[in-house]
């Protein structure tokens, strides 16, 4: 338990670091739209206004879940400038594209955790739909939680995870 | 003759976003083909005429990786070059796929600019 909590601890800034900067860079690549980072959180105990949440399962030498979490006018939003297109209800476009933006978050942490010298293998993202959606994780795992804030409201970026 | 593409990608979003930059970048291709994964797209280069295939490689059913695999064993498709687009960056995943015949790898996400770089000389 002591040993988790050191660990996580001492992840944390780079998982962030990681985080921002992939984020970051989908929304000026892909996106198109400006967005503004907040401050991290950690442990699960946040409340998340979201109405869908994607999620990306990891193993190797950390273990766990990058879960994308937003609200329906966030989600839409981040669909209609990917796709150049209007959306005002979740279908199944809306759907694919936050799972598309979290399995690109993935990737980005997944990168900057090579360049750390540990290694991860991403699954693929399933997405889900409701009020009050909550992800799982690793038991005695750490959870960092990012907001992001772009024009139509906030969105979260969750990572949950522990060492192998 | 221009080229007939097929998009190899799990998401629907990044087929739309790929053909858009495939366009914006101004490159001469024929048709774009789409499929959802390896098994799919090893259906379309039997029964479609395609000329260079862009590939994810983390997908359900058959990844990439093992799409590379597949296709190496098939004669009547195995030179056409397939071309990686992938948050997978790894020298270890990106060395595989080039060891199985890979052309080359372009990291997700990516500007229109960057696909005309890359592509541009194969299309």
């Amino acid at each position: 338990m002591r040993l988790t909590f050191a660990i996580g601890e001492r992840l944390e800034p780079d998982l962030e670091k990681y985080i921002i900067e992939s984020t970051t860079e989908i929304f000026e690549t892909m996106v198109f739209m400006e967005l503004q980072p907040g401050k991290r959180h950690m442990g699960s105990d946040i409340d998340m206004d979201a109405d869908i949440a994607s999620c990306i399962g990891f193993g190797g030498d950390i273990r766990g879940l990058i879960g994308v979490h937003c609200p329906l006018d966030v989600a839409t939003g981040i669909t209609g400038a990917m796709l150049g297109m209007e959306f005002d209800e979740i279908t199944d476009d809306v759907k694919d594209a936050i799972g598309e933006i979290a399995n690109m978050i993935a990737g980005g942490v997944k990168t900057g955790l090579t360049g750390n010298n540990k290694d991860i293998q991403l699954a693929v993202p399933s997405t889900v739909c409701g009020k009050s959606l909550r992800i799982g994780g690793p038991a005695r795992g750490s959870s960092l939680v990012i907001p992001f804030t772009v024009d139509g409201g906030t969105f979260y970026v969750e990572m949950r995870y522990m060492l192998s | 003759m221009a080229k007939n593409i097929l998009l190899v990608d799990d998401s629907s979003t990044m087929r739309k976003i790929i053909s858009r930059s495939l366009r914006q970048a101004g490159l001469d291709f024929g048709e774009i083909f789409e499929a959802g994964d390896g098994l799919e797209a090893l259906e379309m280069l039997e029964k479609e005429s395609v000329d260079i295939v862009l590939s994810d490689i983390n997908m359900p059913n058959m990844n990439g990786i093992e799409f590379l695999r597949e296709k190496a064993n098939r004669d009547a498709i195995k030179d056409i070059p397939v071309f990686m687009i992938s948050t997978e960056t790894g020298e270890d995943i990106i060395g595989e796929a080039k060891s199985l015949g890979a052309a080359g790898a372009l990291k997700k996400p990516f500007t229109p600019d960057k696909v005309s770089e890359v592509l541009g000389p194969l299309v």
